[in-house]
């Protein structure tokens, strides 16, 4: 029996499984009683209902992305435990990085036969310990931290919004431009320095999203198609996808 | 007036579980995420090593603890209390849970720090995190016969391509909003990235001076605004 037979032994699929089960409950949890407490602050239950089917259509395109993730690890590492990662606490960005730098660290290459059950429990525990400072901050300090930014109380707050907001989108603003500019960076100096021989595609992909984005928002606002603003994001991100697999054929 | 009185109080009651129910569940998370190396090391015969782990975390933990600070500084006060236990539990924040609460709040036009954004916000990460973990659990369950179908070479390039796809939806969502403060910001990376194109394997990490520089402007703008408002 091999490592990765091993590493895709059945015990190994229930100690992920257990976990992966108690995280979705406890997702339930939060989400029954969220909707319970929407209800009581008299939310309308349509913008509710309307929250839960956008996130949901939201999250299925990547949620496939994140299942490819499962498999590019699941040939170093087996199938359950990046299964377990990249299910509840991890992102694949991530996950490859740390891998990679734990087998390094063991000095053996990921994806090879020099993989050992020790080195495969070093790499899952250091998985684990460089994730969890998120969790670990908002055990100790989520409620003083939000606490502190409200200042009053949130049900009290005007509902005006301050610069907060101007912040958050301006925060996105940044994100977004890192990403578009490492795209514009990456055709123009990718294969040497201004040359424009670089990887055109994410640069045609994020465009056609962008497009489609565009005539999605004119239809839900100037053709009061409002439904169509649920598939708006996964659409236009379907689109841009489509136009990737157009110039590999 | 009462209404509304009762509606407050129901809501800090709310929250105060929240916070309860958060801190239990996000503790339970990390012992179980933790101990499951060595369960799972006890179970192969082999314990981890704890050397190797060390030094490990040294090159690549210090980096995403910083990151992980950050992140929680940034996104805690946007995703509100339950949105953000369920985040930083379920992962995947920058391309999938936050773009999707941020997506949600736009729909319902819901602003920072007021109890329909913490309602909104939480919905919309527990229904995501659910998502992913059923199209995971279905996936890993279908894992042979799925494999040949997203592993062919036609669909590689889609897959290859969900980030550049997420951000140019998003760019248009966001630049419309400000398309002149956006093209300070986008300028300045797409020259850095240009200047030194070595930068592309951390992208990640120029989210915070870009981030920076456009938080830093919109505050500017701001700031102007209200001088201008109040010299009216």
């Amino acid at each position: 029996m091999t490592v990765l037979d091993q590493l895709n032994g059945g015990q190994i699929y229930l100690v992920c499984g257990i976990i992966v089960a108690f995280i979705a409950a406890v997702c339930v949890v939060f989400l029954v009683r969220a909707w319970r407490a929407g209800k009581a602050l008299g939310m309308d239950p349509v913008k509710m209902k309307r929250t839960v089917t956008a996130s949901a259509t939201f999250s299925l395109l990547p949620s496939v992305g994140i299942l490819l993730g499962v498999l590019a690890l699941s040939g170093s590492l087996g199938i359950p435990w990046p299964w377990l990662r990249l299910s509840v606490i991890g992102a694949l960005h991530y996950e490859t990085q740390v891998a990679d730098a734990a087998a390094e660290q063991l000095g053996i290459r990921l994806g090879t036969d020099q993989m050992t059950t020790q080195a495969f429990a070093t790499i899952a525990l250091l998985m684990s310990v460089c994730i969890m400072w998120g969790m670990v901050l908002t055990t100790i300090f989520n409620r003083r931290y939000l606490r502190r930014l409200d200042g009053q109380s949130p049900a009290s707050r005007p509902a005006g919004g301050g610069f907060g907001d101007r912040a958050m989108v301006a925060m996105f603003i940044g994100m977004v431009s890192a990403y578009l500019g490492s795209y514009l960076g990456g055709f123009a100096s990718g294969e040497g320095l201004f040359s424009f021989r670089g990887d055109w595609v994410p640069l045609l992909v994020a465009a056609v999203a962008a497009l489609a984005m565009a005539v999605f928002t004119w239809l839900a606002e100037k053709k009061h198609l409002d439904w169509l603003e649920n598939f708006s994001i996964a659409g236009s991100m379907l689109l841009g996808m489509l136009a990737a697999v157009l110039t590999g054929l | 007036m009462k209404k509304n009185m009762d509606r407050q109080q129901a809501y800090e009651a709310y929250l105060k579980e929240t916070h309860r129910l958060g801190r239990a569940v996000s503790l339970l998370t990390l012992a179980m995420l933790l101990g499951a190396p060595f369960v799972i090391g006890s179970l192969l015969g082999a314990m981890p090593d704890l050397g190797a782990a060390a030094r490990g975390f040294l090159s690549v933990g210090l980096v995403w603890t910083v990151s992980s600070v950050v992140e929680y500084l940034v996104y805690t006060p946007m995703l509100g209390a339950g949105g953000s236990y369920l985040a930083f539990i379920t992962g995947n924040l920058i391309n999938m849970k936050i773009p999707c609460a941020m997506n949600a709040r736009e729909m319902v036009n819901a602003k920072t720090g007021t109890a329909e954004n913490e309602v909104i916000s939480t919905l919309s990460i527990a229904t995501s995190s659910l998502v992913t973990i059923l199209v995971l659990a279905v996936g890993v369950a279908l894992i042979t016969p799925l494999r040949p179908v997203l592993q062919s070479p036609v669909l590689q390039p889609a897959f290859a391509n969900v980030v550049p796809a997420l951000f140019g939806a998003m760019a248009y969502q966001y630049y419309r909003k400000d398309p002149a403060l956006a093209a300070v910001p986008l300028a300045a990376m797409a020259l850095l990235f240009m200047f030194v194109p070595s930068l592309t394997g951390s992208t990640s990490f120029m989210i915070i001076p870009s981030g920076a520089l456009a938080i830093g402007l919109s505050y500017l703008k701001y700031r102007r605004a209200r001088k201008e408002g109040q010299g009216q």
